[in-house]
């Protein structure tokens, strides 16, 4: 599974400043991969623009490999109506039951079947949201900041096992969370601070991947989170 | 309840009027010709009360029906609104600028053609409240809420049908005020029509009363209009909640 953007640039409509400019980057999967940057950077754009919800301005970006794209964000609701065991059940494909009976576990959402959507809380909801992901037929799976609501434990256990679960699978995380990302990402594509001109580089940085909850040592742990906040332009540099 | 409360406050509001335009008759000395007594009011409700309460109860019965008519003409005219389609684009169109037209200009060309019976008060009730239900329904219905729909959309799942499910119920508060709002409409509408030509309802006692001077037949029409109405609309608040609750169920 491949994805290249070349020469990619992009502005919102009505808008002055691009978001991106002349932006080359790619991505060569199966693999849990981040994208990391501060807020306005351009990574929900960039996630956008690769499940084709937007289009570039210019530029090219192909995928190879990848025939259904899924976009999951944290501001998503389930309708109204029902209860998120009826809407989990109805949209779960045939023969993915068991993997929904297993997510339903491992999210722990057990007790939010039989209630409605608007009657759980942020945590729960993040988790229902990413379980009905999951159960739907995927190469690529972008998840932006879906866990945001999550305690960490939750987040780490929902992590590893989807690694665990889907090792064949490409998954693009973008989170806020340095550490997250340095510790579970094979890559952590870090978009850098942007200027007028915008984004026009990605910096990669790879990531520990771990797979099981204790992993490697924390001396690495922590140059590896140094190195995306300096890409990310957080760290001054050194004089 | 809520029906009682209505009723209470209507009767509190047309009391307090009446008094004061006997407040007036007596401070500026106004004959009975103009402003009649109270007694001579006693005496037309109980007189033509009965008759009057039947002939606002007609118009109710048409405003319901016209109104009712509207709520499905807009569901469907704004179904087909909704699209992207052409069909979609010109009845966009075509609403946005009929709705500013006053229709109530066009009745004497529905009396002409449909003479002076149901139908065209009928007409009148219904297309009186229709176009602004139709904007609302277009509006709704063609709206996207996408933190909702974007899964669907994304999977695949996005039919017409859960499209117009997940706008509607996620805008129902705005569709049952538009509709209950548009009750009021209705019960003018039907009152305008009687007013124009009909020989029915509670609008053609007010035009006869009025071609008499007869004030207290008029203040008798008033307060049945507002009795009627009263209950109509608390009833359609009352559907209105019913609605609300079962869909959040």
């Amino acid at each position: 599974m491949e994805i290249h953007c070349r020469n990619l640039s992009y502005t919102y409509p009505g808008g002055t400043d691009p978001v991106f400019h002349g932006l080359t980057w790619s991505l060569t999967g199966p693999g849990f991969f981040s994208f990391f940057g501060f807020s306005g950077v351009g990574k929900s754009t960039l996630a956008r623009l690769i499940c084709k919800d937007i289009k570039p301005e210019s530029g090219q970006l192909t995928m190879k490999g990848v025939s259904r794209v899924l976009y999951a964000h944290n501001a998503e609701r389930l309708p109204g109506w029902g209860s998120v065991g009826d809407h989990l059940r109805g949209v779960t494909g045939r023969g993915r039951e068991p993997l929904l009976k297993d997510l339903i576990e491992t999210c722990r959402i057990g007790s939010c079947m039989e209630k409605g959507f608007n009657g759980l809380s942020m945590g729960q909801k993040n988790r229902v949201n990413i379980t009905r992901y999951l159960v739907q037929n995927f190469d690529l799976l972008i998840l932006d900041e879906v866990l945001a609501n999550v305690d960490e434990p939750a987040r780490n256990r929902i992590l590893l096992s989807l690694k665990s679960w889907f090792p064949d699978k490409t998954f693009v995380y973008i989170s806020h969370n340095a550490l997250e990302v340095a510790r579970f990402s094979r890559s952590v594509f870090v978009l850098p601070q942007g200027t007028d001109q915008g984004v026009d580089f990605v910096r990669e940085i790879s990531g520990l991947d771990q797979t099981r909850q204790r992993g490697a040592p924390p001396e690495l742990l922590q140059q590896k989170v140094y190195s995306i906040l300096k890409a990310a332009g957080s760290v001054l540099p050194e004089s | 309840m809520n029906t009682v409360v209505r009723l209470v406050q209507f009767a509190a509001i047309y009391f307090v009027v009446l008094v004061l335009l006997l407040g007036v008759k007596w401070l500026w000395g106004l004959s009975d010709y103009l402003v009649p007594s109270l007694s001579d009011i006693m005496k037309i409700a109980v007189s033509e009360g009965p008759n009057d309460f039947l002939a606002a109860l007609n118009t109710l019965m048409v405003a319901i029906m016209g109104h009712g008519l509207a709520v499905v003409l807009a569901t469907l005219v704004g179904l087909v609104g909704r699209s992207t389609s052409i069909a979609g684009n010109i009845t966009r169109t075509a609403a946005y600028n009929l709705q500013a037209y006053p229709i109530v200009a066009v009745a004497p060309i529905i009396f002409l053609f449909l003479g002076d019976g149901l139908s065209s008060r009928l007409l009148i009730a219904s297309m009186i409240c229709y176009f602004p239900l139709l904007l609302s329904f277009i509006g709704v219905f063609s709206q996207p809420v996408d933190e909702v729909e974007h899964f669907y959309r994304s999977t695949g799942r996005l039919n017409w049908f859960l499209e117009l499910r997940i706008r509607t119920f996620e805008n129902m508060d705005k569709l049952i005020t538009v509709v209950v709002g548009s009750g009021t409409t209705a019960m003018v509408g039907t009152i305008v029509a009687e007013f124009l030509a009909a020989t029915n309802g509670i609008g053609y006692v007010i035009r006869k009363a009025l071609y008499q001077n007869d004030l207290a037949t008029i203040l008798l029409a008033l307060f049945f209009i507002g009795f009627l109405s009263s209950i109509y609309l608390s009833l359609l608040e009352y559907a209105g909640a019913r609605v609300r609750k079962a869909a959040n169920q």
